[in-house]
């Protein structure tokens, strides 16, 4: 963990409201673990926003890391306004990773909204590792997205109104790839995106007996385990009147990828 | 050469500038990124009798320039306390503050007790009053003159070491609390801690923080805090600790104008663990283009201006 002032080489948006950005930090770089990772980001130099912005990372080539996000408020208009050259104060890394899967796994990969960052790192890892895998990536019209919906390559892409690819949220895709897969092998989901979604693939995942890890998003105010304020509630059966850490976990530090089958969206 | 220093009690703090409650954990987590015995303190994170989970969340949300926060006392309690961090304190050299956290005179008194019974090496106790009195029906500790001078002289009786009484705002008049405060033998007053307040979303019509009340932090609240240091420097003779918004040096020497002897930092951690130290070396400089020798000359000098 260290903090480090990053000069951005990169910084445009890719479909609608979406942005990348990369930048060079060197330090932070070196010391990244993984895909589910994630930075803080101080977006304003003056206090009127105190906090600073976690992002995932979805991306690392050599000191250059790479960030995809949404444009949701204040914080994040803030950074799509800064141009290649300026510079911007980065914490980091932070959290835990997903963990790698072996070769026989046939991983399904789910992200939506903001959480395609580290889908798609992951997405790359596997590739390179070569291992087979699905790529499903949802989004609420065509624009909003910034892949090519490709199912010879096994990426999907759905939309709610079915402007590109599958129409519909990502589930029932899933759905119908897991009875593709589970006739291979028993398969296991990374997933990545809004609650709602999250919710509705620890549904889905439950119901077909397949392992799900997720990277949860979470309103925080340090990142490193100190505010205590972004917490997730454990699945806990013999919950202790008196305990700490037991019932919540800080998504921060000891996530923020959990095993679906642990945490209460 | 500038002096930085000050003394509260017999207490020597090579700088003013401490860390606040629940803004540095308990010390060990910035380690990495911070060296804290350049801190003039470290406050710790409240501290209660059994460990607490804390409030479900939310428990933050983002304000204009401030935070609401409640975080309902996550702790590991005084237990872990003694046999996890104070070790870890021993080989610290700047002054750690153990902030105390209690639901009963009795619960305040147990945890105090506890720890002085142990060899460690605290600086002090700061005792955060703004808890509900169980046995009071609920009402905060640092609401009533009566019960922060019970309280304040129960824990006087089992301590020499450095003992911090930390303010509410949240009062009518916090030199009558303060005034209460001395008159049970506290050494200094830790002011303010947060605001009251409340964010509501006008999209969903759901409170944003869990428990709906919760506690403003940050550069809001340096105003608010700024002139209960003052009233309170009026109202007493023991040294006063400024807390409340500071993100820099000019917000130090605001305080220490007011009356305050020493600050802590708190909500500026979370963005800027290392804030303090950039404080620190700010404040040589604001000393050295003043003309102040020692910091010091500073406490309460707003007076000599007026």
């Amino acid at each position: 963990m260290k903090i480090e002032v990053a000069s951005i080489s990169g910084n445009k948006e890719i479909a609608k409201g979406i942005w990348k950005m990369d930048f060079d930090c060197p330090n932070i770089a070196n010391n990244v673990l993984g895909p589910g990772q994630f930075i803080n980001i101080k977006v304003d130099p003056s206090w009127e926003i105190p906090l600073r912005r976690p992002m995932s990372i979805a991306g690392v080539k050599g000191e250059k890391i790479t960030i995809i996000y949404k444009l949701f408020g204040r914080g994040t208009k803030i950074l799509s306004e800064l141009r290649p050259g300026q510079s911007i104060n980065i914490l980091g890394p932070l959290g835990n990773i997903f963990t790698t899967s072996d070769k026989d796994s046939f991983p399904i990969l789910v992200g939506g909204g903001v959480g395609i960052a580290p889908i798609l790192w992951m997405h790359n890892e596997l590739n390179i590792k070569s291992v087979s895998h699905i790529l499903i990536i949802g989004a609420t019209t065509a624009e909003e997205h910034f892949l090519q919906h490709n199912p010879d390559k096994n990426i999907f892409l759905t939309t709610d109104d079915g402007s590109i690819g599958e129409l519909g949220t990502v589930v029932p895709t899933m759905e119908s790839k897991f009875k593709e897969v589970s006739s291979r092998s028993f398969g296991i989901i990374y997933a990545c995106g809004p609650t709602p979604m999250l919710k509705a693939i620890h549904q889905i995942t439950t119901k077909y007996k397949i392992y799900c890890q997720m990277a949860l998003e979470s309103y925080m105010g340090c990142g490193i385990g100190i505010c205590q304020s972004c917490v997730i509630e454990r699945k806990n059966d013999s919950p202790e009147e008196d305990s700490y850490g037991k019932r919540f976990s800080l998504v921060c530090s000891d996530g923020p990828v959990y095993s679906a089958d642990t945490i209460i969206l | 050469m500038v002096d930085l220093s000050v003394k509260i009690k017999n207490v020597e703090f090579a700088n003013p500038v401490l860390v606040a409650s629940g803004t540095f954990g308990y010390g060990n987590e910035v380690s990495e990124l911070v060296d804290v015995n350049r801190l003039g303190g470290i406050v710790t994170k409240s501290i209660t009798l059994h460990p607490r989970e804390g409030s479900p969340p939310p428990r933050m949300v983002e304000t204009p320039s401030g935070l609401l926060n409640s975080i309902g006392l996550a702790n590991i309690g005084v237990e872990r306390y003694i046999s996890e961090m104070l070790p870890y304190y021993e080989d610290l050299d700047t002054n750690i503050i153990m902030n105390i956290a209690g639901s009963s005179l009795k619960e305040y008194i147990t945890i105090l007790e506890r720890v002085e019974g142990t060899s460690n090496y605290l600086s002090g106790y700061e005792i955060n009053i703004s808890c509900p009195n169980v046995e009071k029906g609920g009402l905060e500790f640092g609401v009533d003159c009566d019960l922060t001078l019970a309280l304040t002289k129960e824990l006087r009786k089992r301590t020499d070491k450095l003992l911090i009484m930390k303010l509410s705002p949240n009062v009518t008049d916090i030199a009558s609390i303060a005034k209460a405060a001395e008159l049970g033998g506290a050494d200094a007053i830790s002011a303010i801690n947060t605001v009251v307040g409340m964010s509501i979303n006008p999209q969903t019509r759901k409170q944003n923080i869990f428990t709906g009340f919760s506690g403003l932090s940050g550069p809001a609240i340096r105003p608010v805090g700024v002139a209960n240091v003052y009233i309170i420097f009026d109202a007493v003779d023991i040294p006063i600790i400024g807390i409340g918004g500071i993100t820099s040096a000019d917000d130090v020497v605001e305080y220490l104008l007011a009356g305050a002897t020493a600050v802590q930092v708190g909500t500026a951690n979370y963005r800027e663990p290392g804030i303090s130290i950039r404080i620190i070396k700010q404040l040589i400089e604001y000393c050295e283009k003043h003309n102040v020798t020692t910091i010091r000359e500073l406490v309460g000098a707003i007076r000599d201006e007026d």
